[in-house]
Formats: C-alpha cells, structure tokens, sequence
C-alpha cells in the first residue's frame, strides 16, 4: 500500500471520526433504510408459507378415494401420503363409513383417528371432549337433537349385517345370530357400547354422522377392511398440489387423489391477493425510504461546499474529491446495511412471533442484498450532490456566496 | 419584525427549507397510505373471502333431521318448508348490506335415463325485489357468486334472464362423462311430480361431489318436485367481523348478555348476530354458521389486520426517524445564523420561537403535500391489488398532521437548545 493510498484512507475516516455528529444523523438515516428493506423483504418471502398455514384452518384440500371398487388400504395410504413431503403435510384422517343403528333409527358411523382429525378439521366445534379412549364416541349435533343424546351419555350402537357360509363367526356370540324366517338368511346383530364424550358442532353434514375411532368400527363390523375416504391437509399452493395429485394419480398406487377445489381455488385468489398487497406496500415504502435517505444524504453532503471549495483552492483535482466523498458515503452505506440487516431480521422475527407465533425462516441471501441496495442508494445519493459542489467555483464558496 | 424574518428565511433559504418540506412530505405520504390501507384491509380480505361461498345457512326450523337419517333407506320426506316470498325478508335485516349473495337451494333426486340423479333447484343471476311497508328492496343474487370455484368446462353459466322458453340447466363433469352429455343438449328427467326438458348450458367441474349434480332454475325444481314457492334451503354469504369473546359469550344465549353488550353484539357484524337478526326476519327459519368458513374467515382476517398494522408501525417509525433526522440536521446547519442572532441581543426564547415557527410552517405545508400524496399511493395499492379504491379516513388526516407536528418539534427543540448553550463568539469565529 503506498503512501498516497494510506492518506486517501486516513482522510475518509478521519472525517467520518471527526464529524461525528453529522455522521450519526447521516448514518441513522441510511440504518433507519436498511431495516425496513431487510424487515419487509423478509417477511415478505415468509408470508405465503406463513399464510399459507392459516389457511389450513378450511380443512382438507385433497382427498384420496379408492380406485375402482373396495377400500382404501392402510400401506396404499402411506404410499400415497408419502409423495407430499412431511413438512407440508399437516394431517390425513382416515374415514370408513358403516350404517348403524341407535335407539333404533339408522344413523351413518364413521371410524376415524380422533388423533388426527382436528388437524383435517380444525374447524370442528366440540362441546365436552374428543374421545381418547376405545368406547367413547363424539356425536354431530343433528344426531344429538333427533335422539335426544347428551353429552355423558352412554349409547348402544348395533351393527346389523348377513352372515354367509364365508363369515368368521368365532367371534360372534351366538345370542346375537338369528335367521330371517321367510328368506332363510342368517344375520348378525352386534352391539357395541359407547360412551358419549362430546358433541360436534360444524354447521354442516358433519353433524349428521356419529364418529368412534377405527379400532370399535372394526370392533362393531367384526371385520377390518380399508378406508372409504382420506382426507389430506397439505401446506401447499394450487399448481404445486395438482402436480402432486397428478403423480399419485399416475403411479401404481392403489387410490385416487382428487383436489378439494372449493378450498384450493379459493386459497390460491385469496393468498395471491395478499401476497401482492405485502409485495405493493413493501415497494411503495421503499421508494419513499430510499428517497428519505437521499435527502438526509443531499443535505449533509450540501453543508459541505466550503470543505470542497478550500480542497480545490489547493489543487486537489475534482476526480480525487469525488472519489474520497464517495467512499465516506459507500462506508457509510455498507455499515449503515450491516446494522440494518440485523435490525430488520428481529423486526420481521418480532412480526412473525406475534402474527403467526413462529420463527422467521432466516434467509441469509436477503443479507449482502440489504448491503448492496444500501450501498447503491447512499452512493447515488452522494453522487448528485458532490458533481453539483465541485463544479462551483472554489472563490465563490470560500468568500461564502 | 418577527414575520419580517421569517419570510426572509423563506425567500433566501427555500432550497433547505424545501428540502425539509419534501422529507416530510415523504415521511407523511407513508403514513397516510400504511394508515389509510391498514384500516381498509379488513374489509377488502373480507370480499375476497367471499370466494370461499356461504358462511351462514338457513334452513325451516325444525326441518326433520329424521328425513335426512332416514334417507338411507326412504327416501325424501322432508316435510318443512321455508315460503319463497319470506326470503326478502334477508333484505330487512339490520347487518342487509352485509350480505353479499344469497340463493335457495333445493335438492331433489330425479330420473335421467332410468338412473337416479342428484338434482339442485337455485337461482343463478336472480333479479328480486321485495315489498315492505311501502319501501322497495331490489337484489340481483344468485349462486354464481357462491361457487367461484367452479370451472365451466363447456358453455357458460345458466343466464336466468335470458327470454326463450326453454328451461336451462348445468351439469356437474363427472356425470356429463358418464352420460355423455354435452353444451347444447336436451335433458328429460322426471320427478315425482311431472317431467321437464332441461337444455344444458353449460358443464362445469367442482372438484367434490357437486360433479354428479344437476344445477337448474328453482322454477323448474319445484314443477318437478310439485313445492311451489317452498324453499329447503338458504346460502347466504355475509361479510362479518372476527369473533371475540363477546360473540362467544352471545353464541351461548344471547338472553344471557346485558343490555349494553346485547345492543353491541346486535349492532356489530358477528355472525352470530346476522343468524340472529335472519331469524327474527324469518321466524320459521334456523340460521347457522358454517364453521369451517366462519372461523376460517375470522382468523385469516386477524393475521392479516396484524401484520398490516405491524408493517405500518415499522413504515411509521421509519418515516418519522427520517423527519426528525432532517430537521435536526437543518437546525445545527444554521448555527452561525443563530449565534449572529444572540451577539446581536436577541433573547433564547425568541430565537426558539422563530426557528420553531419556521420549521412548523414548513412541516405542515410539507404534511399537506404528503397527504395527498399518500392518497395517491394508497390508491394505487387498492386498484393494483383489490381493483377497487381504498377509502380515506379522516381520522388519518388527523393523525398525520398530529404525527408530522409532533416529530417536528421533536425533531428541533434539542438541536436549537444545543446550539443556545453555545458562545456566540466561538461559533461566530469558526472554532465547532
């Protein structure tokens, strides 16, 4: 490093040292920028996956139902889960339907994961509790009006179906077979107790089923068979999940996917609305933050005419004046975006943990684009003004016109 | 004197005082847009919620959910009926405006080529009017708005107001596959209480079960099924206001609220009040909120509202650190104009006066600027996003010059105290 570069360096921070009041307003106005580009880039980047989880509150967006005739059975199903990856897919809930009857009155049971199920439907509304144990069952609140079940109650399912020459009757108790006299076929009417642990309020044809967990429809059918339906609740915007579905509904899989349209077209026009609102309003303040911080930068610059003046009375050429003020300025930018890319990381932190209550996906790329935009906003800044003051005549300055 | 020297600044330092009045302004504009577009959000996320079709249902009150169990086996026997003409009773109600489209809903199951097909009366691009007490309440309603999912694969929508004397129908894809229907062709399906001739216009595809389904005119529904002027069913499609703890409290037995919190649940959009307000406009109805749009809708719309506020509050910060940073640094550039005015005689407080005046002056006509401005932007942000205007708020004026002013002094009294302490003669003399 030779002796005229040493100075150059020597002369840049010296006066950024020794004008330090000036140097603080100018660098608070370039830190004040970069925390708002780097907080609002970033959250922009994080709404739609932020987002996107919110609205996994409409439940299920894709169902797979059996391909052909029979069931759904349990490897197909983890097959076919297992082509959206794991941190996208949120839940499945298995439902196996079987016509039953309580107090007499048919009604529609469905076997489910009560584990699961408010992860497909969040929606649901339970008065008393979800089942946890085997025997407790949850009732839609239609059932509940008609036969007049409360929660707490304890209710008798029966489950009436033909017993041919191919059932396993080992597990029947004979009390419960009986033959119809004039067609001479033998039925079965199992019973199985239930324990009434809540009602579910949705709004909907929810209502209208009872639901126990898969282990007790088993129990109540005597058989164990696959899924009718399954429903999926898959973080995923539209185009991404109808590829997916595409491909499950190409492989060898034994199902059918099928998108829940009413819900994946009506996120994809909502989300995309709210991305390009947060997209708009990030560029809008940004425009205006930077022209902020131009001003600031026009008006330290500015003040220092006479100091630019009494350089050239001595001879320093206007290339060597511009380049020192220049760099005092890109110093300022690149520390200015340091501090504000840290800054702006906790505020978009602070927005996420109290919007969505979770962490912000650091982004480092977001980091040395912060450095740059402020480097090129304060260096254009400095531009204009420091071209205008040293093209003055130095006389003119220093005698203070 | 004193406006002497004030207008004196103006005239031979308007460049930096410029300078400060396009900072504020900018700072302002910001503000006025995050204000006015941080208030206006709620209700344009709400429309486009709306997507999502009904939040509310109506159906008779005491419509036998035995019909529905039953219908395993038997069959329809549904037996209540909501009347036809009280449906414009919806249009009476307090939260009116609120309801953005509604449209009956009748199912029946009819016979298509000795097969049995789910069939669904409604009403399409609806035109109704409703006569009350000598007011006239018009509405163009229909499902069209209540299944924006829809794709139309074939054709178009059913247009009810189109004049030949054919009856019109829509068929869901999944059936128009299996019988090879197409735009165009005639249908003949039979009810328990005559046949009619469906011309389809248009397949469209629901992704759900919706796809086995005919949709037609209520009219034609209800030849077919012999219930004039009965209804089974009513979407109805609300905008509302995110529950809280009062709405829960009133979801419970609105009897149970005081009288001051009954007037303002009643009085607020919840939409546990419109099924309320649906029900004392049709007795004989049972409105119910759809859970899975209902509470989806509130908390969509919560996140929403904070983050904006969360973003305006960052966009203000920045904007009033960015005004007050100018005009500190606007008052130490004149340093040597204010000792000159101390040697000279002048008193610490008229001096503060005269630099506070100046910067007021110039802020508030930099705030005005920047209002306007920021009606610009905020505008620009609802036509570009929603396609529709955002409105302004006058509280946001209010709030905007209050900001502007306050930053301002804030922004100046330090600095113009700083430069007070200092002697005369060593500012005077070059030696800061």
């Amino acid at each position: 490093m030779n002796k005229k570069h040493r100075m150059f360096i020597r002369m840049v921070m010296a006066s950024l040292v020794r004008r330090r009041s000036r140097m603080i307003v100018a660098l608070l106005a370039v830190v004040v920028g970069a925390t708002i580009l780097s907080g609002l880039e970033m959250i922009y980047y994080d709404v739609p996956r932020q987002m996107s989880a919110q609205f996994r509150s409409y439940g299920a967006n894709v169902i797979f139902t059996p391909s052909g005739e029979g069931y759904i059975r349990p490897e197909d199903l983890e097959k076919g889960a297992a082509q959206f990856s794991s941190e996208e897919l949120e839940g499945y809930t298995p439902y196996r339907y079987e016509n039953t009857k309580i107090h007499n009155m048919p009604v529609t049971l469905a076997g489910i994961d009560f584990d699961s199920v408010l992860k497909t439907s969040p929606y649901w509304h339970i008065s008393g509790s979800m089942p946890s144990l085997d025997g407790e069952t949850l009732v839609g609140a239609k059932v509940a009006e008609s036969l007049g079940i409360k929660e707490g109650d304890d209710i008798t399912a029966v489950n009436t179906f033909e017993v041919t020459s191919e059932t396993d009757t080992s597990d029947i108790p004979s009390y419960e077979l009986y033959t119809d006299p004039e067609s001479g076929e033998t039925y079965c009417d199992h019973e199985l107790d239930l324990h009434v642990s809540g009602i579910l309020e949705t709004g909907g044809s929810e209502e209208e089923y009872i639901y126990v967990s898969l282990k007790d429809a088993a129990a109540l059918t005597i058989s164990e068979r696959g899924y009718d339906i399954v429903e999926l609740s898959v973080a995923a915007m539209q185009d991404e999940l109808s590829e997916t579905v595409e491909k499950i509904n190409g492989s060898s899989v034994g199902l059918s996917a099928k998108l829940v349209k009413r819900v994946t077209a009506s996120e994809s026009t909502v989300l995309t609305k709210l991305q390009s609102l947060v997209f708009i309003v990030t560029s809008v303040v940004l425009v205006l933050t930077m022209i902020c911080v131009a001003t600031t930068m026009t008006a330290v610059i500015t003040e220092r005419r006479k100091e630019i003046g009494l350089r050239k009375a001595l001879g320093a050429l206007n290339s060597s004046i511009i380049a020192e003020f220049m760099s005092e300025g890109l110093v300022l930018g690149g520390f200015g975006g340091v501090i504000g890319s840290v800054f702006g990381y906790y505020f978009a932190q602070f927005v996420s943990m109290n919007v969505f209550s979770s962490s912000i996906t650091f982004r480092p790329l977001l980091i040395p684009i912060t450095i740059a935009a402020s480097v090129l906003v304060t260096g254009l800044a400095c531009l204009i003004p420091i071209r205008s003051a040293v093209d003055v005549d130095p006389a003119l300055v220093l005698k203070g016109e | 004197m004193f406006f002497r020297m004030v207008r004196g600044t103006f005239a031979r330092q308007w460049k930096k005082m410029l300078m400060i009045a396009v900072t504020v302004a900018l700072g302002a504009s910001i503000a006025t847009a995050m204000l006015n577009v941080m208030l206006g959000v709620g209700d344009k996320i709400n429309e486009e919620l709306k997507t999502y079709g009904s939040n509310v249902t109506v159906v008779p009150q005491s419509e036998a959910v035995i019909s529905k169990l039953y219908n395993v086996e038997n069959g329809d026997v549904q037996t209540e009926f909501i009347s036809q003409d009280k449906l414009g009773e919806l249009l009476t109600i307090f939260w009116a405006n609120n309801i953005t489209d509604f449209a009956p809903v009748n199912d029946t199951t009819v016979t298509l080529d000795s097969s049995e097909v789910k069939l669904v009366g409604t009403w399409f691009n609806h035109h109704m009017e409703f006569v009350k007490k000598g007011t006239t309440y018009q509405r163009d309603t229909g499902i069209i708005n209540l299944r924006s999912w829809w794709d139309i694969e074939e054709g178009g929508w059913l247009d009810e107001q189109q004049s030949s004397g054919d009856e019109y129908a829509m068929v869901g894809s999944q059936l128009a596959k299996d019988k090879g229907i197409s735009a165009g062709d005639t249908l003949r399906v039979k009810g328990e209480n005559g046949e009619e001739e469906l011309v389809v216009a248009g397949v469209f595809e629901s992704g759900d079960d919706e796809d086995d389904c005919i949709y037609t005119t209520l009219s034609a529904e209800q030849r077919l099924t012999g219930t004039n002027d009965l209804i089974k069913k009513v979407e109805v499609s609300a905008i509302t206001s995110p529950d809280d703890e009062l709405a829960v409290k009133a979801a419970r037995n609105p009897s149970l609220l005081s009288g001051d919190e009954y007037d303002l649940w009643y009085c607020t959009a919840y939409v546990s009040s419109i099924c309320f307000q649906i029900q004392e406009a049709i007795p004989e109805a049972s409105a119910s909120a759809v859970r899975q749009i209902a509470d989806s809708e509130g908390k969509i719309l919560e996140k929403t509202q904070l983050l904006m506020t969360l973003i305006t509050f960052l966009s203000l910060l920045g904007a009033t650190l960015g005004i007050s940073n100018l005009v500190t640094s606007g008052v130490m550039e004149r340093s040597a104009e204010l000792a000159l005015l101390k040697a000279v005689g002048a008193k610490n407080g008229q001096i503060t006066l005269l630099v506070l005046t100046e910067i007021t002056i110039t802020s508030i006509i930099g705030a005005a600027a920047g209002y306007f401005m920021g009606y610009a932007f905020a505008q620009i942000i609802g036509q570009t996003v929603f396609s529709s205007s955002i409105e302004m708020s006058g509280m946001v004026a209010f709030i905007v010059v209050v900001l502007v002013i306050a930053v301002t002094l804030v922004g100046s009294i330090p600095a113009v105290r700083m430069l007070l302490r200092l002697r005369p003669s060593e500012v005077l003399h070059g030696g800061h």
